[in-house]
C-alpha cells in the first residue's frame, strides 16, 4: 500500500480533519444558539402565563387566584403554577421542587428525579408569592438534538473526504507508476516507448502529452547522433585506412623527393575530402538537431533562388547544359538562409554533375523548389536510399562529392518543416528533385 | 607586421607562427586567453589571430574587450571544424574575419594580407574605385577599361567589385566564396574558376596586359599592369 503516503490521500486526510474541527465548533454554536433562542421562547411563554394569572389575582384576590391556579394544575398545562403563603407554604397548585419565594427569573437546578426548572416568582399585594415554572428537559432535549447535526453531518463528509482520497489515490499512484515504468524503460533504452495516456484529457494527460513531445525529440536526437557515429564508422574509415596504405608505403619505400611530393599532395587531397566529408555531416547533424530554429529569420527565397540560378548559369553553360529557370517573385519564409542556400545550391550541382543537358529550376509558391533534369535519372527502388547519408550510384562513384548533398538537402527540409521527394522528370525521363518547405 | 597569436593548441601554434615568420612577420604567442588579452591591450599590433576556444577567456571574449577599449586592430577568428554556423556570433563579437580549421596555410597568409591592408575605421563612401586604366562607377553602374566599356554581369560585378576593393591581394578560392556569394560551404563544381574565367575573358582582351593572375595554390589577384607579377 504505497499509496498510504501518497498526495491524494495526504490532502483528503486534511480536508476531513479540517472538516470535523469545524462540524465540531459548528456543534457547539448551533447549541449554543438553540438553547438562547428556546429560552427565551420559554421565558416568553411563563411571563405571559403569569400575567394571565396576576390579572386574575386583581379581579377576583387571592381567593380566586388560588381556585384558578389549582384548576390549572389539576389540568396539567405545560407549566408549573403554585401560590405560596408570606411563610413559605404551599397555597394552591404544585411545584415538583420545593419553590423558595423569589422574584424575577430563576433557574433551579434539577436533582435525581425532579427535572430543571425555570422559575418566575413575583410577590402578591398582602404577601403572598405567584410562582410559574416551566420545565427546562424538552428545551436541553431539542437543543441537543439540534447541536448533534452538524458533526453527524461533519463526520460523514470526513469519513467520505477519506474514501475518495484512499480511492484518487490508489488511482493517481497507478497512472504515475505507468508513466514511471515507461520512463524507466525509456532511460534503460527503449527510446520508442512513450507515456500512456487516458484519453480523459485531464491535467494528466497534458502534462504526459508534454513528455512524449520530449521524449520525441531526445528519441530524433538520439537517432541523429546514432545516425552520425555509424556514418563516421562506416564512411570515413575506407578513406582514412587507404591515407594510411598510402603514408605506409611510401615510408617504406625509398626516399625520392619528386615521388615524396606526390605522395604528400594525394595524401592531403584524401584527408581534405575526409575533412569536407566530416564538415558536411556535422552540418547535416546540426541541421537535424532542430537548434537551428532557435535563429531562424525571414529568408528572402526568390532573391536567394533568382542569385543561385545567377551563380551556376555560367557553371552550367560550361560544363555543356543549359539551366532554365522560373522563379516566382516575392517568396519568403522564416528559416536559416545559409542552410537553404546550401540546399539550393546542392540541387544544382547535382544536377549540373550527374544530370542531363537540359536543367530546369523552379520556385512555386507553397514553397516549393524544384530541380529537373533529362538525364538517366534514378531507379525509383534506388530513390529512397538515395537521400541517405554517403548514398552514391555506382556511376557517380567517379564524379566530385561527398555522397552528403541529397542528405543535406534532407536534413535542410526537415529543419523548415517540409519534405524532399525524388520523382521522374516529365514524360517519365530524368530526375526531379521537389523540396517542399513550411512557410 | 607584427602579429599576435592567441592559439593554445601547441602543433597549430607553431606551425602558424614558423609560417608567418617565414614571410618576415614578427609573431608573438599567447597559449591562453589571459596572456592574450594582456598582450592585446598593452602592445601595439597589426593583425590578432585568435583561436575561438581559449583556456581563460576565450575568443569572442577577448574581442569584445579590446573593443571595449577602442582597439581596432583587426582580428582573425580561428574556429573548430563544423563550427562554421557561429560565424556571425564571432563577427558581431567585433571579428574581421573568420577561418575554419584546418586551413591551408596560403588562406589564412591571403587573409592576414587582406586585414592589415584594410583601413582602419569603416570604410569611406567611395563612388568610384579605380585601379590603372580600369574604373568602377558604383553609382552608374558602370566599368571601362580605358576607353573601352565592360558589359558585366550581376555576379561578374560583385566579382570585379571584391577584387578592386582588394587591389594587389592573393584572394582565396574560399574568400571569394564566402565574401561574395556568402557560400559557406564547399561546392563540388569549379563555380569561382568558372565566373573568374569569365570576368578575365571580358576585361583582358588578347593583346592586353592581364589585370587578374591566377596565383597557383592560393588563388587570383587583381592588379594594375606592370604593379605586380
Amino acid at each position: 500500500m504505497r499509496h498510504l503516503s501518497s498526495f491524494a490521500l495526504r490532502a483528503a486526510t486534511v480536508s476531513a480533519a479540517v472538516m470535523l474541527v469545524l462540524s465540531l465548533l459548528g456543534s457547539y454554536w448551533g447549541w449554543w444558539r438553540a438553547e438562547g433562542a428556546l429560552r427565551q421562547q420559554l421565558d416568553l411563554a411563563i411571563a405571559a402565563e403569569a400575567e394571565g394569572f396576576v390579572r386574575e389575582f386583581e379581579e377576583t384576590g387571592l381567593r380566586g387566584l388560588a381556585i384558578s391556579v389549582d384548576t390549572y394544575a389539576r389540568r396539567r398545562g405545560p407549566l408549573f403554577v403554585a401560590v405560596l403563603a408570606p411563610d413559605g407554604r404551599v397555597i394552591a397548585g404544585r411545584l415538583p421542587q420545593a419553590p423558595p419565594p423569589l422574584r424575577g427569573f430563576a433557574n433551579l437546578p434539577g436533582t435525581g428525579e425532579r427535572p430543571s426548572l425555570r422559575v418566575l416568582g413575583g410577590t402578591l399585594p398582602g404577601g403572598g408569592t405567584l410562582l410559574v415554572a416551566a420545565d427546562l428537559t424538552p428545551v436541553d432535549k431539542a437543543a441537543m438534538a439540534l447541536a448533534w447535526t452538524p458533526p453527524m453531518a461533519g463526520g460523514a463528509a470526513a469519513l467520505l473526504a477519506m474514501i475518495l482520497g484512499f480511492v484518487a489515490a490508489g488511482r493517481m499512484e497507478r497512472r504515475l507508476s505507468s508513466a514511471s515504468d515507461a520512463a524507466r524503460d525509456v532511460m534503460e533504452g527503449d527510446l520508442t516507448r512513450r507515456l500512456p495516456l487516458s484519453g480523459r484529457d485531464d491535467e494528466f494527460d497534458r502534462l504526459t502529452e508534454t513528455f512524449n513531445v520530449l521524449l520525441g525529440r531526445i528519441e530524433a536526437l538520439m537517432i541523429a547522433q546514432r545516425q552520425v557515429t555509424d556514418d563516421i564508422a562506416h564512411d570515413l574509415r575506407s578513406p582514412l585506412s587507404r591515407l594510411r596504405q598510402l603514408l605506409e608505403g611510401a615510408l617504406a619505400g625509398p626516399r625520392d623527393p619528386a615521388a615524396d611530393a606526390a605522395m604528400l599532395e594525394r595524401g592531403m587531397a584524401e584527408l581534405d575530402a575526409v575533412l569536407s566529408s566530416f564538415s558536411a555531416l556535422l552540418r547535416i547533424a546540426r541541421a537535424e538537431s532542430g537548434v537551428l530554429r532557435q535563429g531562424f529569420s525571414p529568408v528572402d527565397l526568390s532573391v536567394l533562388v533568382e542569385t543561385s540560378a545567377e551563380i551556376y548559369t555560367p557553371v552550367a553553360e560550361e560544363a555543356g547544359k543549359t539551366l532554365r529557370t522560373e522563379i516566382a517573385p516575392g517568396i519568403t519564409l522564416q528559416g536559416d538562409a545559409a542552410l537553404l542556400r546550401q540546399a539550393v545550391v546542392n540541387l544544382i550541382e547535382n544536377a549540373v554533375n550527374h544530370g542531363g543537358p537540359h536543367i530546369a529550376l523552379r520556385l512555386r509558391p507553397g514553397p516549393v523548389i524544384e530541380v529537373e533534369d533529362d538525364g538517366p535519372g534514378i531507379p525509383a527502388e534506388e530513390r529512397e536510399a538515395a537521400i541517405r547519408r554517403f548514398h552514391r550510384l555506382d556511376r557517380s562513384r567517379s564524379m566530385p562529392g561527398t555522397g552528403l548533398g541529397l542528405a543535406l538537402v534532407a536534413a535542410a527540409a526537415r529543419a523548415h518543416d517540409g519534405t524532399l521527394v525524388l520523382e521522374e522528370g516529365a514524360g517519365g525521363r530524368g530526375l526531379r528533385v521537389r523540396l517542399k518547405l513550411a512557410l | 607586421m607584427r602579429i599576435l597569436l592567441i592559439e593554445d593548441d601547441e602543433t597549430t601554434a607553431g606551425y602558424i607562427a614558423k609560417g608567418l615568420r617565414e614571410e618576415g612577420h614578427v609573431v608573438d604567442h599567447a597559449s591562453n586567453g589571459r596572456d592574450g588579452m594582456f598582450l592585446a591591450m598593452s602592445e601595439p599590433f597589426d593583425v590578432i589571430v585568435t583561436d575561438r576556444m581559449l583556456p581563460g577567456p576565450d575568443g569572442l571574449s577577448i574581442i569584445r574587450a579590446i573593443r571595449l577599449a577602442e582597439i581596432a586592430t583587426p582580428v582573425l577568428m580561428l574556429t573548430a571544424l563544423g563550427d562554421v554556423e557561429k560565424r556571425v556570433e564571432g563577427l558581431e563579437a567585433g571579428a574581421d574575419d573568420y577561418l575554419g580549421k584546418p586551413f591551408a596555410f596560403a588562406e589564412l597568409r591571403a587573409r592576414i594580407r587582406a586585414l592589415a591592408r584594410r583601413p582602419s575605421g569603416p570604410p569611406a563612401e567611395q563612388s568610384v574605385l579605380g585601379l590603372g586604366e580600369l574604373r568602377m562607377d558604383l553609382l552608374q553602374r558602370t566599368v571601362t577599361r580605358g576607353a573601352r566599356k565592360l558589359d558585366l554581369l550581376p555576379t561578374e560585378w560583385r566579382l570585379l567589385e571584391f577584387l578592386m576593393r582588394h587591389p594587389g591581394e592573393v584572394i582565396t578560392r574560399t574568400m571569394l566564396l564566402e565574401k561574395v556569394w556568402d557560400f559557406s560551404f564547399d561546392p563540388t563544381t569549379n563555380v569561382v574558376d568558372v565566373h573568374v574565367s569569365r570576368l578575365r575573358r571580358k576585361l583582358d582582351l588578347p593583346g592586353e596586359a592581364p589585370m587578374i593572375r591566377t596565383v597557383r595554390g592560393a588563388g587570383y589577384a587583381l592588379s594594375a599592369p606592370g604593379t605586380e607579377g
